[in-house]
């Protein structure tokens, strides 16, 4: 890791630190704008830190430790996806995106077609949809990305309320949404380009997400059963808690690692098939142990676990979604497996 | 740290040894060994190994990590890490027989002995002269300290006396890496010793262990009032465990890179038997293998940070234990999944492979031999143990339990 890079994980965990447990949206976003962390990934052409998806990984993982209830990764798809492009205002467009303004984007499923001009379907899975001014919508015929205001005609805002409590997602539902009044992106096979490398983006965001989340989980509970004495002794002492603990450890580092290699091994190719398929096992991966950490860890709290002042239960709802965001665990697995069938003769 | 081949050679360099070594190996591998160590008697698995022994050896390919001078020696760990990354990908055999003579023995005698020592062993290793290890014992399995195998000094000789047990190939081996007592009044790591053992020599006695797969790759090895010349002691009296990590060290996370890159390979394995059983459209099957998949990917992703953290000198306490443990439990939901997919079929007997090969595709032989790695080498209890005590800090059991009167 380079040392610009170190520093900004130092200050950005003590800045999280700082501001506790899934603190306030807003509060959080405003320093992310104003510490600058959407410009991580942005070439320094363009005014960024260019520490590339490795950078802004550091930065998923150090707000998925603390739970962060702000909208940053979509807000870094969009900036990621305008760098992308060559839009004409493409300047004042990420000038408007440091500067505060929120665009949106789904962290599931592509529901949204592309019919003539028109956009129609729903995009699920939009975090903070009612504080952004955008949402940046892909086709699931992967041949436009635009960005599509959210105060016009024919767009309409659905709050979905999540177990999770830590991040609040909308519907977004277009109706003969006008294409030629939108900013375009990409169309055609450019489109297709700019999606994978969104979707490979996204996964590995949502892996770094879960795999400081699991980590910041496994401390506290280890913390806890240090603490807690029951027969005259720390639980910590006792070899069953011991040997569940070392395992969750264990699965962390594994999902870590894979997340580094898939990282390094992708480099500047996000686009690539490769980068695709690396993306999905480290998000299937890293979000299915974070869901079977925290499935675990609210166990080895006890009755306090089961307490809503404790935040134990705050990681395990955040996990219990990631594993469904993007793709699910299952859907992603089957992909997995279909994929080593196909290129086995 | 380059991005690829690590920092002690040039990514060209790297990449211009790695299309040696392939090249080599695509004209080298023995072809149908698999099949030539199927159903065959222990004799025919030796003369294949002793086969593929010279070959590598010859080619330097079997000692890169001794030092320079050496027949294929001085090379980095970047570039061991690359000859044994093609050695899994060409699915060569490994060179089980010999693991023991070129890695802990030659490595123990570089770091440890003398040179009256060096010359007296190595040259015999280059020509395939074959070494046992003899640390384990029937009561000393996961505490090995708790040892109790003698050695008297008397003179200019130890007396040896006891029994070893689980000793890879030690009916075939020329010598053994002994650790014995020499003294009982201190605490239990002290009064150890490091010794070469002639296993020609007189009150030596071998008897291979009939293993739950048919094969009888380990032994124990009694010790009847066996001499070992003092000069055959490595280290002082009393320093043996201490040369012992220096042994088990001394593979260095080599083996588990190809160990974890030969599990990936072997993944169309289980593909065949999915068709060969028709379940290759099962969603069940699909989702437990893609569950497998990227536990497989991520244990190769473990076993190479853990390497490229060695030649950066960035290895912390724990990080072997979390690789080592991965690698078993992967292994063995790798071998599990195997055994569902094949159904009935794979509990009807067909013999097995010879030579400890993880992934036969003999799926229930395949399950079986995964307890290798969840018991050898530290079993997966152990590690869990260092990786909670000593990166998680949670505190040890309080000592001072003692057993009933009688009891052992």
């Amino acid at each position: 890791m380079s040392v610009e890079l170190t520093e900004l994980q130092d200050s950005a965990r003590r800045v999280l630190d700082g501001a506790g447990l899934a603190a306030a949206e807003e509060a959080i976003w405003a320093q992310i704008v104003e510490l600058g962390w959407l410009l991580v990934a942005v070439p320094e052409a363009l005014g960024g830190l260019e520490a590339g998806i490795p950078g802004a990984s550091t930065m998923h993982a150090e707000l998925g430790r603390r739970l962060s209830t702000a909208p940053y990764l979509p807000a870094m798809l969009a900036v990621d996806a305008i760098c992308q492009s060559d839009l004409v205002e493409r300047d004042s467009w990420l000038e408007r995106l440091v500067g505060g303004e929120l665009i949106t984007a789904s962290l599931a499923e592509c529901g949204i077609r592309a019919n003539g001009n028109r956009l129609d379907g729903t995009s699920i899975g939009v975090q903070s949809a009612d504080s952004a001014s955008h949402i940046l919508v892909w086709t699931a015929c992967n041949d436009v990305v635009a960005l599509v205001a959210l105060d016009q005609q024919g767009v309409e805002i659905v709050a979905r309320p999540t177990w999770d409590q830590t991040r609040r997602l909308f519907d977004v539902r277009l109706a003969s949404v006008d294409l030629a009044d939108q900013t375009i992106l990409a169309e055609g096979a450019d489109a297709g380009v700019l999606i994978q490398r969104l979707l490979a983006q996204r996964d590995f965001a949502l892996a770094a997400d879960a795999i400081g989340g699991a980590s910041a989980l496994l401390d506290l509970t280890v913390e806890h059963l240090q603490t807690r004495v029951q027969f005259k002794r720390p639980l910590a002492m006792f070899q069953a808690l011991k040997h569940r603990c070392a395992d969750m450890k264990a699965s962390i580092a594994a999902a870590e690692a894979m997340l580094a290699d898939g990282l390094r091994r992708v480099g500047d190719s996000l686009d690539s098939a490769d980068a695709r398929h690396k993306s999905m096992g480290a998000k299937l991966l890293a979000t299915s142990t974070f869901a079977r950490v925290a499935e675990d860890c609210l166990q080895l709290h006890g009755g306090i676990g089961m307490a809503d002042e404790h935040p134990c239960h705050l990681f395990l709802k955040r996990s219990l979604l990631s594993e469904q965001l993007s793709g699910s665990a299952n859907a992603y697995a089957a992909e997995l497996a279909l994929g080593l069938l196909a290129n086995t003769k | 740290m380059k991005a690829d081949g690590g920092i002690e050679g040039s990514t060209d360099s790297i990449e211009s040894l790695r299309q040696d070594v392939r090249a080599w190996l695509r004209k080298n591998v023995p072809a149908g060994w698999r099949d030539a160590m199927t159903n065959v008697g222990q004799d025919s698995f030796v003369a294949l190994q002793k086969d593929w022994f010279e070959k590598l050896s010859q080619a330097g390919y079997a000692t890169p990590h001794w030092p320079e001078g050496w027949l294929g020696g001085g090379r980095s760990l970047a570039e061991q890490k690359v000859i044994f990354e093609e050695v899994a990908r060409a699915d060569a055999p490994r060179l089980i027989l010999y693991f023991v003579a070129l890695y802990h023995a030659a490595c123990t005698l570089f770091e440890c002995g003398t040179d009256q020592q060096r010359e007296k062993y190595l040259q015999g290793i280059l020509k395939g002269e074959i070494w046992c290890q003899g640390f384990s014992e029937p009561n000393a399995g996961s505490d090995l300290a708790s040892l109790r195998t003698r050695a008297e000094r008397r003179g200019d000789r130890y007396i040896i006396n006891g029994q070893k047990i689980w000793s890879t190939m030690a009916q075939y081996a020329d010598y053994c890496l002994l650790l014995a007592r020499t003294d009982n009044s201190g605490p239990p790591q002290a009064g150890l010793t490091y010794l070469l053992l002639d296993m020609k020599a007189k009150g030596v006695s071998v008897r291979p262990i009939s293993q739950i797969t048919g094969d009888d790759e380990f032994a124990e090895i009694f010790f009847d009032d066996v001499e070992v010349p003092v000069v055959d002691r490595v280290g002082a009296e009393g320093e043996g465990w201490a040369v012992a990590q220096a042994t088990l060290a001394s593979e260095r996370g080599l083996t588990l890179v190809e160990l974890t890159q030969r599990m990936r390979y072997a993944l169309p394995m289980l593909v065949n038997t999915m068709r060969e059983r028709g379940c290759q459209d099962d969603p069940v099957v699909h989702r437990d293998l893609g569950n497998l998949i990227v536990n497989v990917d991520a244990a190769c992703a473990l076993a190479d940070q853990y390497l490229m953290k060695r030649i950066s000198g960035t290895e912390e306490v724990g990080d072997a234990s979390i690789v080592k443990l991965c690698y078993a439990k992967t292994l063995r939901e790798f071998s599990a999944l195997g055994v569902r997919v094949s159904g009935l079929a794979g509990q009807y007997y067909s013999g097995f492979m010879r030579g400890a090969t993880q992934e036969t595709g003999n799926w229930t032989l395949d399950f079986m031999n995964s307890y290798n790695w969840s018991i050898a080498g530290g079993s997966n209890e152990i590690q869990r143990n260092i990786i909670a005590e000593r990166m998680l800090g949670m505190p040890r059991e309080p000592k001072g339990w003692q057993l009933a009167e009688g009891k052992a």
